[in-house]
């Protein structure tokens, strides 16, 4: 307990706006193009493929998804967060190419992308749209599909046992993800090259955790792959699993007077914790290093 | 013969014990014999958190060390402090928040053992809803087997549907149970449902 400290004081350095531009270089297209060709549709005909899928809402997200990406939220207590990490990297690194998916998976039910071809299943279809009590994700049909397609469509160990969408599956196993399968997705959807570092039960052997994050940070986009159930206790059970169970997308990090600020996106927004390198070094199972494809992942 | 009546009598005192702790006995009878002090968390923390939203939680154990998330347009700020630390309400100043009341109401949250309390956002025919959950850890639930430590309410705004059995379903026309926070919750009274779970979060 002693280690988990939080300090108060703020600066204005480290506040950011969520209107803030996406960092433009490398991008595949452009936000002002997402935008562009999102705000030119009006409307939307219903979906054969998802019935319960309404389609003014459907566009209303999508359009607001790209104006700002910042607010995508994978939903209150599902197991979402590596979809929505994933998401959040893939609206800065081909907004365009992910409005056009979008758009294909709504028309057809079944989409492609790169050479991943999507293809969801009955169950999923009948479920998107129907999602209750996850926040504002209840009214976020666009995101449901995506992120319950993402989980249709990509397996790992964790879901050995859970294979087949059943409602109430997105709190469980079924749509979990773990480090392997995170950046199976990424280098499957995103033109990124990928480096990772650390694996689902053992912390990253880089050395300095902050001056490897920090140092990356600067020529590319950084994940953590974090036990939240330090940062966010659930009960108060002494004897903790010492597994991660959230991605984070990592935007600053700083380092003063032996505290470490970290401001990442989750959940919707940005968040900022303040914490000793004692246990920021603890929270963290697993660091993804993204860089665009033409540039040497270091 | 001695020795049977004797083993006889203290099965009878263990299972008594045991199912004396039980998660389902509480449930029945926690919230009304406590409903004052739950009800009135509950208001302040609808007060103070439409002036600035914010979530607490009791991290320790001793429920002496709070956890503070205070949510504004750009950022969530997450802190932890020991409730008698003067830095807590000089932190709750900054934000706007009243440092007074809030204090009170951790102190109120500590009294009853309340680990938890969110304003959580619901969405019914697209319309925007609100509701308060609080998670509480009461003595009673101490049972040595009991996995199920926590007792946790959800206050709604308006009057809530429910089954036959009296579980929370989402709309009037619906027969489907809805889990909030991966659980199902049970009819207390029209607006206010418990459950209980392993984790107050």
């Amino acid at each position: 307990m002693a280690t988990v400290i939080f300090f108060c004081v703020i600066t204005k350095a480290v506040a950011i706006t969520k209107s803030d531009p996406l960092v433009a270089d490398d991008v595949t297209s452009t936000q002002q193009q997402a935008i562009a060709f999102i705000d030119a549709i009006r409307q939307l005909d219903t979906s054969a493929s998802w019935p319960n899928i309404k389609p003014a809402l459907f566009l209303q997200n999508l359009k607001a998804t790209i104006h700002h990406p910042i607010s995508i939220y994978p939903g209150n207590g599902t197991n979402f967060c590596g979809y929505g990490a994933l998401t959040y990297l893939l609206l800065q690194d081909d907004p365009l190419g992910y409005a056009k998916l979008m758009l294909q998976l709504y028309h057809d039910g079944k989409a492609t992308f790169g050479t991943t071809n999507f293809n969801p299943s009955a169950a999923i279809k009948n479920e998107t749209g129907l999602l209750r009590y996850k926040g504002i994700l209840d009214i976020h049909p666009a995101d449901q599909m995506w992120f319950l397609t993402l989980a249709d469509h990509y397996k790992g160990y964790l879901n050995l046992f859970n294979r087949n969408y059943n409602p109430g599956d997105e709190d469980s196993f079924w749509a979990s993800v773990n480090f392997a399968k995170f950046n199976r997705m990424v280098r499957n959807l995103l033109h990124y090259k990928v480096k990772a570092r650390g694996a689902d039960l053992m912390r990253p052997h880089v050395g300095d955790i902050y001056q490897y994050i920090s140092k990356r940070l600067q020529t590319g986009k950084v994940v953590l792959f974090i036990n939240n159930r330090i940062v966010h206790k659930k009960n108060h059970v002494s004897l903790k699993l010492r597994v991660p169970t959230h991605f984070i997308v990592v935007e600053k990090i700083s380092l003063a007077d032996d505290v470490i600020t970290l401001v990442y996106w989750d959940y919707g927004g940005r968040t900022l914790l303040q914490m000793s390198p004692t246990f920021f070094k603890r929270i963290i199972f697993g660091i993804t290093y993204c860089t665009k494809k033409g540039t040497d992942a270091k | 013969m001695l020795n049977k009546l004797l083993h006889t009598i203290l099965f009878a005192v263990a299972v008594s014990i045991f199912f004396s702790c039980s998660p389902k006995n509480i449930s029945t009878k926690y919230y009304y014999q406590n409903e004052k002090v739950l009800d009135k968390i509950e208001e302040t923390y609808k007060e103070l958190s439409r002036q600035q939203p914010f979530t607490l939680a009791f991290t320790s154990k001793s429920f002496k060390t709070v956890s503070l998330e205070i949510i504004t347009d750009t950022l969530a700020y997450i802190y932890e402090f020991g409730v008698e630390e003067p830095r807590l309400t000089d932190t709750l100043t900054t934000y706007g928040l009243n440092a007074p009341k809030v204090t009170r109401l951790i102190q109120q949250m500590q009294s009853i053992r309340c680990a938890w309390i969110k304003n959580f956002d619901y969405y019914v025919d697209e319309a925007k809803n609100s509701l308060i959950f609080m998670s509480i850890k009461p003595v009673a639930l101490k049972a040595p087997f009991s996995y199920k430590k926590y007792y946790i309410l959800t206050y709604f705004n308006r009057p809530q549907y429910f089954d036959k059995d009296g579980h929370l379903l989402d709309k009037r026309h619906t027969r489907r149970l809805r889990k909030i926070n991966g659980e199902i919750f049970t009819r207390i009274n029209d607006k206010v449902c418990y459950t209980i779970s392993g984790k107050f979060r």
